[in-house]
C-alpha cells in the first residue's frame, strides 16, 4: 500500500531551487533514506512532507488524501530533528508524553505507554531528568521515544544521528531501524552519510539540487548507479573520460586521450562516442606482479583501519585511487610501480553529462 | 516483547474518543485552519496599523488639511519664536543629556560588567531605581533638591537657577539607567578575550578597549542614544512640575511642556494650529533623528587607528583607574540617586494630608488605564512579536520591525495630540482615548521584549511539537510560552509602570482624566494659582505613594528577570 506520494513538488528560496519537480512514492512500512550532499534540499523535502513548509507547486498525498495544505498537526507525520528539540521546560517523561497529552488520551493508558517506551529505550531511571541533564545519546533516545509515543504512522528523521560521536552512531543505526520496523512505522530518513543510508535503508532516494536522481535498493544504487554523480557519491569512484573503441559480448573497449586502453560493461554507446567511465575505488585493484590496463607510480598509501587507500599517479591520466584490505599494507611502498586493473563488469560507462564533468562529480 | 506491548497499546489508545470541547480546545482547533491563521495575522497587523501607528502620526495629515490656519501661526513671528525656542530647547536638552549619559555611562557599565566588588548587587538595583520613579515625582524631587522653589521653604541645595540646567539635571536621572543598561547588555556579550589578546600584543588596557571593544559596541551606543534621546524628548510631567516649582513655567518651554501648558488652559481649541505645528515639528525631527541614528549604525566608521601609547598607558593604571571608578560612583550618587530620593524629605515635615479619597480614585483610574493598556499589549503584541521574530528576513517582517519603533521615538505629548485629533470625530469617551494613547507608547515595550526572547528560542521546538500533533495554538501555549513567559511578564510590567508614570500623553488627550500624575500636576497648578504651599505638600505625598507602587512593580521585574537568568541550565 502506498503511504506517501509526492507529485511534482517545487520550492524556491530566492534563486535556489530547493525542490525542482520532486516525485516520490513511499510504501507503507518502508524505511526510505533520502541521501544527498549538503544543500541538496533534503530538509526542505522533509518539511514539505510534514507541512512545516508549503510547496510552491505540486501536491503531497498521504494514502489517497491530498494533504498539501493540511495543517501539520493533522497529518500524523512526526519529525525527529538533528537537534532533538527536547522541550527544555519539561522532564523526560513529560516530553515523551507530549503527543498523548496534546491529543487528550486517557491518563492511565498514556502513563503505561510512557513506561513501556522508556523501558524499551532503557531510560526508565532518567524519566524525571530535564533534557539538559542528559548526554547526547540519551537525548537522542528520548527524542525517538517521544516520536514513537506520538501515535503517528509516519516518522521523519532529519539526520537523527548527526550530532552523536562515531561509535554511538554506528550502534544506534541498528537500534533505530529495529524499533521503527517493530512498530510497523513508515520512515523517511534524511542523511548525507552514504554508509548510514546503505546500511539502514530498504530503498535509497539520491537527491541533488532539488531533484531525485535515482531511487532503488542500496545494492542497486551502489552497484548500478544511473549517473556519474551517483557512482561517485555512493561509494567513491575513479572517473575517466574516454572514447568507445569497440563493443562485444556486453563489454566495451575504451581509450582515453593519452592512448591508454581499458574495458568496461557495455552501456549501449556505439564506437566513437565520448563517454565517462566510472569504477568504484574498492573495485580498482593494483598489483606489482600481475598485468593490468596501465601502470602507475604509488604516490601515497593511507592506512584507514580495516582498509588502505593507495594513490597511484598514471601518466596521461592523473591520480587513480585503489581501496584495498589492510593486510595488503605491506605489499606496497611509495614509489613502487604498479599495474592497475578491474573486472570489466564492475566498471560503468555513462554519456558525457550535460552540466559538464566537473559539476557532475562534485559531491559538496 | 516490550515493543509489541507498545504497539498494541497504540491501537487501543488512538481509538478513544476525544474529551469534551472547552473554549481553549476550540481555539486550538481553529488555529490549525489556514483561513483562521491568515485572518488572525491580518487582524493583528491591521490593529497595529489602525489603532497604533496611524493615530500616532495622524497630526501630520491634519497639518496639511489645516494648512491655512497653521500658516497664520507661521507668519506670526512672536509665536514662532516661542515655538522654535521650545523645539530647540527640547532637542538641545535631549542631545546634551544623551552625551553626558554616554560619557558617564560607559565607565559605569564597565564597572558593573567587568568588575566584582562588595555590594555590586545593591548598586545594580540603585541604577535601575529611577526607572521605578514616576517622572512627575522625579521632577518634584529634583526641583527641590537643586533649584530654588518659589514660595516654598524646603531644605534643598538651592544652587541651580537656570531652568535649562535644571531640566538637564532632571532628564539625566531617568535616561541614565537606559544608557547603562544598554551598554552593559552589549558588554556582557562581548568576549573579554579580544581585549586580552590586544593587551598580550602590547596595547595598554585603555588602548585595547578603545580600539577593540568600543568599535564592537557601536550598535549598543546607537541603541542607547536613541532610547535616551527619545525618553528625554518625550518627558512632560516631571519637567512641567519642576519648571512650575521654580516659577519659570511661563518663561521657559520645552516642546511637551508648551503643549501641556496650552492644553491646560481654557479654550485650548483656539490654540489648535499652534499645537499641531509644534507636534508636527517634534514628530518630524524625532523621526529624522531615528533615521540618522540608524544610518550611523550601518554606515559611519570612526577612525580608531591613531594611538597615543604613553598617554593611554598612564590613564590605564593606578590612580587614573581609581579616579575613574570613584568619579562614576560619585556621579551616580550625587546626580542620580540623592536627587531622586530627596522628595522623601517631605515625610519629615508636618503638613496636611491630601484628599485621600481623591488620591485613591486617581490611583484607581491610573491602574485601570495601565491595566487595560497592558492587557491589550499582551494580546495583540505577542502575535506581532512572534511574526516579526520569525519573519525578519521578509519584507513585511522588516517593515513591521521598523514601524514598531515609531511610537517609541515620538514624544508622547505630540502622540497624544495626534491621537486626540484622529479620534475627534468618533466622539469616544475620554477614558477610552487615554487608554488608546497609553497603548500606543507601551505596545513597543512589550513587542520589543518578546521579539528578543523569541529570537533566542530555537524554532524547531514549536515545529517538532506540531509534528507530534500539536495544533499551532497548542504548540504556542505548551512549548513556546513557558520558555518566554518571564520576558513577557517583564515587558508587561515595564509597560504597566511606564503607563502609571505617564503625564504628557494624558494631558494632550484629555486633561480631565484624573490619573495620579495628572492629579499631582493639578495640585501644583493650584499651588501656583493660589500660592498655598499646602498643595505642594499634598502633591509630595501623592508622588511618594505613586513612587512606592511603581517601586514594588520594579522589584517584581527584577525578581522575574533574575529568576529567568538564575534558572536551570548547564553552561
Amino acid at each position: 500500500m502506498t503511504e506517501i506520494r509526492l507529485d511534482g513538488l517545487k520550492k524556491r528560496f530566492g534563486s535556489d531551487m530547493a525542490a525542482d519537480g520532486t516525485d516520490l512514492t513511499v510504501e507503507s512500512g518502508e524505511y526510505l533514506c533520502i541521501l544527498g550532499p549538503t544543500g541538496a534540499g533534503k530538509t526542505t523535502l522533509m518539511r514539505m512532507i510534514c507541512g512545516l513548509t508549503e510547496p510552491d507547486e505540486g501536491r503531497v498525498f498521504f494514502g489517497d488524501q491530498d494533504v498539501t495544505y493540511l495543517d501539520t498537526a493533522e497529518r500524523g507525520a512526526t519529525m525527529l530533528s538533528q537537534t532533538y528539540a527536547l522541550f527544555p521546560n519539561m522532564r523526560v517523561k513529560e516530553n515523551v508524553l507530549f503527543g498523548s497529552w496534546i491529543k487528550g488520551w486517557p491518563e492511565e493508558e498514556s502513563q503505561q505507554l510512557a513506561r513501556n517506551i522508556l523501558s524499551m529505550m532503557h531510560m526508565e531511571s532518567r524519566s524525571k531528568a530535564y533534557p539538559d541533564e542528559l548526554s547526547g545519546g540519551q537525548q537522542q533516545r528520548i527524542a525517538l521515544a517521544r516520536a514513537l509515543a506520538s501515535g503517528s504512522r509516519v516518522l521523519l528523521l532529519d539526520e537523527p544521528l548527526r550530532a552523536l560521536d562515531a561509535r554511538l552512531r554506528l550502534e544506534l543505526r541498528k537500534d533505530l531501524k529495529g524499533m521503527v520496523k517493530a512498530m510497523g512505522l513508515t520512515a523517511i530518513h534524511v542523511t548525507h552519510d552514504q554508509d548510514e543510508a546503505l546500511e539502514m535503508a530498504d530503498r535509497i532516494a539520491v537527491l541533488r539540487a532539488g531533484r531525485i536522481i535515482q531511487v532503488g535498493t542500496p545494492k542497486e544504487v551502489f552497484e548500478d548507479p544511473k549517473t556519474p554523480f551517483v557512482a561517485n557519491f555512493v561509494g567513491r569512484s575513479n572517473m575517466i573520460q574516454c572514447r568507445v573503441v569497440q563493443s562485444a559480448e556486453g563489454k566495451v573497449v575504451l581509450e582515453n586521450e593519452g592512448g591508454l586502453r581499458m574495458e568496461a560493461k557495455d552501456g549501449g554507446q556505439p564506437p566513437g562516442t565520448e563517454v565517462l567511465m566510472a569504477v568504484k575505488v574498492g573495485n580498482t585493484k593494483i598489483s606489482t606482479k600481475l598485468p593490468g590496463y596501465f601502470e602507475g607510480r604509488v604516490e601515497k598509501i593511507l592506512y584507514e583501519g580495516a582498509t588502505i587507500t593507495a594513490e597511484v599517479m598514471v601518466k596521461g591520466l592523473g591520480l587513480v585511487y585503489s581501496k584495498l584490505p589492510n593486510r595488503k599494507f605491506d605489499d606496497f611502498r611509495e614509489g613502487n610501480t604498479v599495474s592497475v586493473n578491474w573486472s570489466p563488469e564492475k566498471a560503468r560507462v555513462f554519456d558525457i553529462p550535460e552540466g559538464g564533468i566537473e559539476y557532475e562529480i562534485r559531491v559538496d | 516483547m516490550a515493543i509489541e506491548r507498545c504497539h498494541n497499546l497504540f491501537t487501543h489508545a488512538t481509538g478513544l474518543p476525544l474529551v469534551a470541547m472547552s473554549l481553549i480546545d476550540r481555539l486550538d482547533g481553529a488555529s490549525s485552519k489556514r483561513r483562521v491563521k491568515r485572518f488572525w495575522l491580518i487582524l493583528v497587523i491591521l490593529i497595529f496599523l489602525i489603532l497604533i501607528i496611524l493615530p500616532s502620526i495622524y497630526v501630520l495629515f491634519e497639518a496639511v488639511s489645516q494648512w491655512g490656519s497653521i500658516n497664520e501661526v507661521v507668519s506670526d513671528s512672536g509665536k514662532m519664536a516661542v515655538i522654535w525656542g521650545a523645539v530647540g530647547n527640547s532637542f538641545s536638552i535631549a542631545f546634551i543629556v544623551t552625551i553626558i549619559d554616554i560619557i558617564v555611562g560607559i565607565p559605569m557599565a564597565w564597572l558593573m560588567v567587568r568588575k566584582n566588588f562588595p555590594g555590586k548587587r545593591f548598586v545594580d538595583t540603585l541604577i535601575d531605581m529611577p526607572l521605578a520613579f514616576p517622572t512627575a515625582a522625579l521632577g518634584f524631587s529634583v526641583a527641590i533638591f537643586w533649584g530654588i522653589p518659589q514660595g516654598l521653604d524646603v531644605p534643598g541645595l538651592g544652587i541651580v537657577v537656570s531652568p535649562y540646567v535644571l531640566v538637564i539635571l532632571l532628564h539625566l536621572i531617568f535616561t541614565y539607567p537606559y544608557m547603562v543598561r544598554t551598554l552593559s547588555g552589549i558588554l556582557e556579550q562581548l568576549d573579554p578575550n579580544f581585549e586580552t589578546a590586544g593587551m598580550t600584543l602590547g596595547a595598554s588596557r585603555f588602548t585595547a578597549v578603545r580600539t577593540i571593544t568600543l568599535p564592537l559596541f557601536r550598535a549598543g551606543l546607537v541603541t542607547g542614544f536613541i532610547l535616551c534621546f527619545a525618553r528625554s524628548l518625550s518627558e512632560t510631567g516631571g519637567t512641567y512640575i519642576a519648571l512650575n516649582l521654580i516659577g519659570k513655567q511661563s518663561a521657559f518651554f520645552t516642546g511637551p511642556t508648551f503643549i501641556s501648558d496650552l492644553k491646560n488652559q481654557a479654550g485650548s481649541e483656539a490654540a489648535m494650529p499652534e499645537l499641531i505645528l509644534i507636534s508636527v515639528l517634534l514628530i518630524v525631527f524625532a523621526l529624522l533623528m531615528l533615521f540618522v541614528a540608524k544610518l550611523m549604525m550601518d554606515k559611519v566608521k570612526i577612525p580608531w587607528s591613531k594611538v597615543w601609547p604613553k598617554f593611554e598607558r598612564r590613564i590605564s593604571r593606578g590612580l587614573a583607574v581609581k579616579m575613574r571608578n570613584g568619579l562614576s560612583s560619585f556621579f551616580l550618587a550625587l546626580f542620580i540617586i540623592i536627587p531622586s530620593f530627596f522628595i522623601f524629605s517631605f515625610l519629615l515635615i508636618e503638613g496636611p494630608l491630601p484628599d485621600m479619597a481623591g488620591l485613591f480614585k486617581a490611583m484607581g483610574i491610573s491602574f485601570l488605564v495601565a491595566g487595560a493598556a497592558t492587557m491589550f499589549d499582551i494580546i495583540f503584541g505577542i502575535p506581532m512579536a512572534l511574526y516579526i521574530a520569525r519573519n525578519k528576513d521578509k519584507g513585511l517582517g522588516k517593515a513591521l520591525d521598523m514601524l514598531v519603533n515609531v511610537p517609541l521615538i515620538i514624544p508622547t505629548t505630540a502622540l497624544g495630540l495626534s491621537l486626540y485629533l484622529f479620534w475627534s470625530s468618533a466622539s469616544l469617551p475620554g477614558l477610552v482615548l487615554v487608554i488608546l494613547g497609553h497603548i500606543s507608547f507601551t505596545y513597543p515595550l512589550v513587542v520589543r521584549n518578546v521579539i528578543g526572547a523569541v529570537e533566542e528560542v530555537d524554532p524547531s521546538y514549536e515545529e517538532i511539537a506540531k509534528t507530534l500533533g500539536a495544533k499551532p495554538f497548542q504548540a504556542f501555549r505548551k512549548v513556546l510560552l513557558p520558555v518566554i513567559q518571564s520576558s513577557v511578564l517583564a515587558g508587561a510590567i515595564l509597560a504597566f509602570t511606564r503607563s502609571l508614570g505617564e503625564t504628557g500623553a494624558t494631558i494632550a488627550i484629555d486633561p480631565t482624566i484624573n490619573t495620579v500624575p495628572i492629579y499631582i500636576v493639578n495640585l501644583i497648578n493650584k499651588f501656583r494659582d493660589l500660592n498655598n504651599p499646602d498643595y505642594v505638600y499634598q502633591a509630595a505625598v501623592a508622588s511618594i505613594t505613586l513612587t512606592a507602587v511603581c517601586f514594588v512593580m520594579m522589584v517584581a521585574v527584577k525578581y522575574v528577570t533574575r529568576r529567568k537568568l538564575g534558572g536551570r541550565g548547564h553552561d
